[in-house]
């Protein structure tokens, strides 16, 4: 049971977000009950500093990180963070655990409603391919909570995965792809359902840039 | 606005959706001109691709005068002719920089599907399934078009729409079919499907060197269409014609130096395979039927060429590896990288070394679209290719 009860941080954790150590492939760490963790990774065609920049720049994260629709600066390495799923409200305080302008920042949430850690390492990709950018993010929660969130929303690590290929298309493009609010016809009730299971209900964030 | 919405499997309705908005920076709106309805919407009606829904709009052939921009659009303004290439593509990622335009890391707000499907996700397209990104398609009288700074291509001529609307998918298929069939001065060059993009491959692979082009199909429409650009016809459909024997026959006893398979996933075949396909598909055994695949690796010279316009979606049955290994073949095949060739074939057009609108059989409006859809999957009324004017009110 000491999982369960144990605060989610990732900086204790020797291996980080780094795939390789001394020239072996690491695989991502397993879920356990009462913890889970994604790892995933992009190839991005901008200079790893503007992506450190991006992505530090906590107060516009809910530009681009679905479902958060407010980050605020508590002090140079502490925030509150507020999360809308659906008619639920989540908030929770997060403090920067490590910060190396243009190569990583770490970080843990210290109290409130949700219970997860992360870390982003920014390394230049082989020559003239652009910056390498590998997430790491573990969840306090339940396997059956989890499984009740894929069924019912987007599964929290669906999400992990979402958050960076949003940030990957607004940093390379200057927006965030999306349908949502284009025509169609009726749906009809499978439609719904179905349009719910693509993952299209949840609102895509807004990008930096509104549309004109 | 009106739009042709696939409302389930063999069932679509001409209907009225609200009219399309800028969703984003670098979106652009569209007043359609022409559209057309293409041979790969067929397997969109006959229900071969996962993931469409009722409500979703069809159309990936299409062009008009842009309406609006968004704020990020700088390339075009209101009152621009443009053609709209059929692949979104944002023109930034490793992929649109490598000209892979139909590999677009960033424009599928569905890539998650197509990730669990094929591995990676390619780029989003227009009216093709929610697994391809899920963007409403262009049998409509607007449309939506993301990232409209790098995709539609500005027609500033005086060119009349049937000439250039083929721009938007089927010309640069055709051709992208020839440029992959990797054809070397006189070399012969044998097409299956002599539906529009077959013919596009022909009068390419032409362009491109080829010595002789054998086109094979079995409805004489199209087959004399073929002949008319000057290549060899093979009509599969008499009973003393072996396709095999007559490309050994037309070749000297090699085979042709590419073959390209410009028909896909619904190939018909009146051997035994074709049933064998049939019922291995409704027995969900197997997703697509691959018939002409199998004979082009069967009849392909050795280090031969294979090159496959045709779309293909799932599974796929009893493909005799072995020749292709046995053989060395390579084969060529993907979404066409439509950015690449639009200008240049454009160019050509200008130019007059071609005229596009020789396949057009069929001029109809979006009322008419719903019941045309089954004269095109039927093959009837010597259809070859059907464009449509949206703004003409003429009813069902």
């Amino acid at each position: 049971m000491s999982l369960l009860t144990k605060k989610p941080d990732l900086e204790k954790r020797t291996r980080g977000a780094t795939v390789t150590l001394d020239g072996r492939y690491l695989p991502p760490p397993e879920d356990k009950d009462g913890k889970v963790w994604v790892r995933t990774s992009a190839i991005i065609q901008a200079d790893a500093h503007d992506l450190y920049t991006l992505w530090r720049d906590l107060e516009a994260v809910p530009h681009w990180q679905e479902q958060i629709t407010r980050v605020i600066k508590t002090g140079d390495r502490t925030s509150h963070w507020v999360m809308q799923k659906d008619d639920k409200t989540i908030e929770w305080d997060a403090e920067i655990l490590a910060d190396e302008p243009g190569k990583r920042i770490a970080w843990r949430s210290t109290g409130g409603d949700l219970e997860q850690a992360g870390e982003v390492v920014f390394e230049p990709a082989s020559t003239g391919r652009g910056t390498m950018v590998t997430l790491l993010q573990e969840f306090k929660q339940s396997k059956i909570g989890l499984a009740w969130e894929s069924l019912t929303d987007r599964n929290p690590k669906q999400g992990v995965i979402e958050n960076l290929r949003h940030f990957k298309a607004l940093a390379e493009t200057g927006e965030i792809p999306r349908t949502q609010g284009q025509p169609h016809g009726p749906r009809g009730t499978i439609g719904d359902v179905k349009s719910s299971a693509y993952g299209e209900t949840v609102p895509v964030p807004a990008g930096t840039r509104r549309a004109s | 606005m009106k739009a042709v919405c696939w409302m389930g499997k063999s069932k679509l309705e001409t209907l009225n959706v609200p009219d399309p908005q800028i969703l984003n920076p670098h979106d652009a709106i569209i007043k359609i001109t022409r559209t057309a309805i293409c041979g790969s919407d067929l397997h969109l009606f006959d229900g071969f691709i996962p993931t469409m829904e009722a409500g979703d709009i069809l159309g990936h052939e299409f062009m008009g005068v842009v309406e609006e921009v968004g704020s990020g659009v700088t390339n075009l303004k209101q009152g621009d002719r443009v053609v709209v290439p059929f692949t979104i593509a944002c023109g930034n990622c490793q992929f649109c920089k490598k000209k892979i335009w139909a590999a677009c890391d960033n424009t599928n707000p569905n890539a998650h599907l197509m990730e669990a499907a094929y591995g990676y996700s390619g780029s989003g397209l227009f009216g093709y399934s929610h697994m391809m990104g899920g963007y409403a398609g262009g049998q409509a009288q607007y449309a939506r078009v993301p990232f409209a700074n790098v995709g539609p291509l500005k027609i500033d001529s005086d060119l009349p729409d049937e000439k250039v609307l083929f721009l938007s998918d089927i010309f640069p298929t055709g051709y992208m079919a020839a440029e992959n069939a990797q054809i070397q001065e006189g070399d012969t060059v044998a097409v299956w499907g002599c539906g529009p993009v077959g013919q596009f491959a022909i009068a390419s692979a032409f362009m491109l060197g080829a010595g002789q082009v054998i086109a094979i199909d079995r409805l004489p429409e199209r087959l004399e269409l073929a002949r008319s650009m000057g290549a060899v016809s093979v009509d599969f459909s008499h009973e003393d014609t072996s396709v095999l024997t007559a490309l050994k026959d037309l070749t000297g006893g090699i085979g042709p130096d590419s073959c390209i398979d410009a028909v896909g996933l619904e190939s018909h075949s009146s051997d035994l395979q074709g049933v064998y396909d049939k019922v291995k598909n409704a027995l969900l055994l197997e997703t697509d039927r691959p018939s002409v695949l199998r004979q082009a690796i069967q009849a392909v010279r050795k280090g031969g060429t294979l090159s496959i316009p045709g779309v293909y979606g799932g599974m796929l049955d009893k493909v005799p590896f072995g020749a292709a290994f046995g053989k060395g073949i390579t084969m060529k095949m993907g979404q066409t990288n439509m950015h690449t060739y639009m200008k240049p074939l454009l160019e050509r057009i200008e130019k007059g070394q071609i005229d596009p609108s020789y396949i057009i059989s069929h001029r109809i409006s979006l009322d008419e679209a719903p019941a045309m859809y089954e004269v095109w999957r039927d093959k009837k009324e010597n259809v070859t290719k059907i464009v449509i004017d949206p703004w003409l009110d003429k009813a069902a």
